[in-house]
């Protein structure tokens, strides 16, 4: 009897002691991985990153990483390459090869601890793209904190250039750049707005030479009104002339709303910042329940949906992805989460299906630091469009979703990368005080024309670049490794 | 001697009293009612009518609203005022009376303004919008009726100093 009682006790004990270790990522212990492999790394100078892009410029494949700003413990981290204390802005990376990724500079950004300060957003145009840029230049649309969006000349990726710059604003974030017409919907607080992020509608075509096109927002948010203000812009996209749809999403953890916009009417329109303008363009707004917000509205559209092939009508559909942020420590807060929503008939857009890690499957809301979607791939390039997306999901590393029937979305790979000495802390309030836990936090993603998936930390942890392997390759129509 | 501090003690402890009592005159006297709107993105907070002269009738309506990206700017400027606080839960029209102020209240610091409300029953409302700021969070509060909007905004204010009151907010800004 004795003898089971301790059998059991022993038991009890081993599967606390699994449950412990699972909640809790420690230094030098494996990623935890499924049907995705780490290639390369960059410790991105443990500076805290957000935004990244890879462009194709020339023979080789270049990295802008956009960061956050520095923490309490390092407001200024020190460049190795310069010696110098340099609040965080963009690190600019060559990952031709990316299993030996070289970082190549660091351009600072606007001094400012955390969500103040950096240069959170990225963007590349080439010169040849853009109808009246330089054919030989490579351009960098980046934001400088909170208080302006700029432009470089980054055709050595290695000694940017600026070359203009657009200042003054109360806020700044994700904007997007057509490289084919130069236009920017830049994500910007106006100071006379009532909303700390609104669009700036911007002719970028001469990266030298911006020309303003309108201010653009929720009724409610313009200057001069009065009541009740919208939840504020999180960022668009944009299909360009061809789709003629611009998606915006409002919004980041709560209240959020995808808003539907006919580009030619947005910037042909009356552009006074009346509510009668505002809504001009407006085709539909679909809100979302008041837990959820849209921080990032992929549009795929004119999809392929196997399920529906034998149906006399709506084989295909237009899908909106929406993706969540998370923004409170420990689940603070309702799952932030992956939705997909058929826009097919577009004055109806409809919410169709829905996509979270579980939970349990790591006991993620115990790990520390945020848990829930962050961010997509925003990608077009054939080689995961409409097929596969990969999702941000802080302390759940990175998601790779078969989207192929948007109706059904299915997890086929992860990666959680290993936390390193780099990894910052990240703090809840307790009575009296704060509780810490470290925990790698998966910020955002961005995949290459190659099919490499790129994702960078938000908790210093740098740069990790995967590559698909197993049956997951196969869902992207990737050759076997 | 020992008298003396015995004399000493007691009115000392009155005078305690007697600071306490005036803390409460000045806070006039606020029963707890239930939270009267839906359910939307933020939990649930609290919710209190006066029931003393000079305030009698008002509602003051106070929650936590955790989690913004603007951790190191405080409540920035009046606009912030209007979107964060609670107006458009009573009514979505509501027109600011007057620019807004810097305020201190329970050792957290933010904004504070006067608006006018129109009320769904047509009836025009004078509110006080407060947004206090630590850190990531924000502490949410309005206070609105039909009396006159100083005497309403003085007494909630000497409502929200309060011990119980403190330790509420500090509370529920922790997630507790």
């Amino acid at each position: 009897m004795f003898r089971r009682v301790l059998t059991a006790a022993g038991l009890v004990l081993f599967a606390c002691s699994t449950a412990a270790y699972a909640q809790k990522q420690t230094i030098g212990a494996p990623p935890e991985a499924s049907n995705m492999k780490l290639v390369g790394t960059n410790d991105l100078q443990a500076r805290s990153a957000y935004q990244p892009t890879i462009h194709h410029q020339g023979d080789r494949w270049i990295a802008y990483i956009g960061h956050h700003g520095g923490t309490d413990d390092a407001p200024a981290p020190v460049n190795p390459m310069t010696g110098q204390a340099e609040p965080n802005g963009t690190s600019i990376v060559d990952v031709t090869d990316p299993a030996r990724p070289k970082y190549l500079r660091h351009l600072p950004g606007q001094e400012g601890k955390y969500e103040s300060g950096g240069a959170q957003m990225v963007r590349i145009c080439d010169g040849k793209t853009l109808p009246k840029g330089d054919p030989n230049a490579v351009y960098m649309l980046r934001t400088f904190g909170s208080e302006a969006h700029e432009i470089w000349n980054v055709t050595d990726p290695a000694s940017p250039v600026l070359i203009a710059r657009i200042a003054g604003l109360k806020d700044t974030h994700k904007s997007w750049w057509e490289c084919d017409t130069g236009i920017a919907f830049l994500v910007s607080g106006a100071p006379d707005w009532r909303t700390r992020r609104m669009t700036q509608v911007y002719d970028l075509s001469d990266p030298a030479h911006p020309q303003k096109i309108r201010d653009f927002g929720l009724p409610g948010q313009e200057p001069g009104s009065t009541g009740a203000v919208p939840t504020e812009l999180h960022g668009p996209i944009s299909t360009g002339p061809n789709g003629n749809r611009v998606y915006f999403g409002y919004g980041t953890n709560k209240g959020g709303i995808l808003q539907i916009v006919d580009r030619e009417k947005l910037l042909t329109g009356p552009m006074e910042p009346t509510p009668d303008n505002l809504r001009f363009p407006e085709i539909a707004r679909m809100p979302m329940s008041a837990f959820n917000g849209a921080h990032t509205t992929f549009p795929m559209l004119d999809m392929p949906v196997a399920e529906f092939a034998e149906d006399k009508d709506g084989k295909t559909r237009d899908i909106v992805m929406i993706v969540d942020e998370a923004i409170l420590n420990e689940c603070g807060e309702a799952r932030q989460m992956v939705w997909f929503a058929d826009v097919t008939t577009e004055t109806r857009p409809m919410m169709i299906s829905s996509y979270t890690v579980p939970e349990a499957s790591g006991q993620f809301c115990q790990r520390g630091g945020r848990f829930g979607s962050h961010s997509s791939n925003e990608s077009m390039a054939p080689v995961y469009y409409k097929k596969m997306a990969f999702i941000a999901f802080f302390n759940a590393g990175v998601r790779a979703l078969d989207i192929r029937d948007p109706y059904h979305p299915k997890e086929v790979g992860y990666f959680v990368p290993a936390i390193t000495s780099a990894t910052d802390k990240r703090c809840i309030p307790v009575e009296g005080g704060e509780r810490c836990k470290v925990a790698i936090q998966t910020n955002n993603v961005e995949t290459d024309d190659r099919g490499y998936i790129y994702i960078v930390d938000r908790a210093n942890t740098g740069l990790h670049i995967l590559e698909l392997t197993g049956p997951a390759r196969a869902v992207a129509g990737l050759p076997r490794n | 001697m020992r008298r003396a501090m015995v004399v000493a003690a007691v009115i000392a402890l009155g005078a305690l009293s007697g600071a306490r009592a005036d803390e409460t005159e000045r806070a006039g006297r606020w029963q707890e009612i239930a939270w009267p709107f839906p359910r939307d993105g933020w939990p649930a907070g609290r919710a209190f009518r006066c029931i003393a002269d000079g305030c009698d009738g008002a509602e003051l309506y106070i929650r936590a609203k955790r989690g913004f990206c603007n951790c190191d700017t405080g409540v920035a400027d009046d606009d912030e005022v209007d979107r964060v606080t609670d107006l458009d839960l009573i009514s979505p029209r509501f027109v600011p009376a007057a620019p807004g102020h810097l305020i201190g209240v329970a050792a957290m610091q933010g904004r504070i303004r006067h608006y006018g409300l129109d009320m769904p029953d047509g009836a025009r409302h004078a509110a006080t919008g407060l947004a206090l700021s630590r850190r990531c969070d924000l502490l949410v509060a309005v206070a609105q009726g039909p009396g006159e909007a100083n005497a309403v905004q003085s007494a909630a204010l000497a409502f929200l100093e309060t011990e119980e009151m403190k330790q509420w907010m500090a509370a529920a800004l922790d997630g507790r």
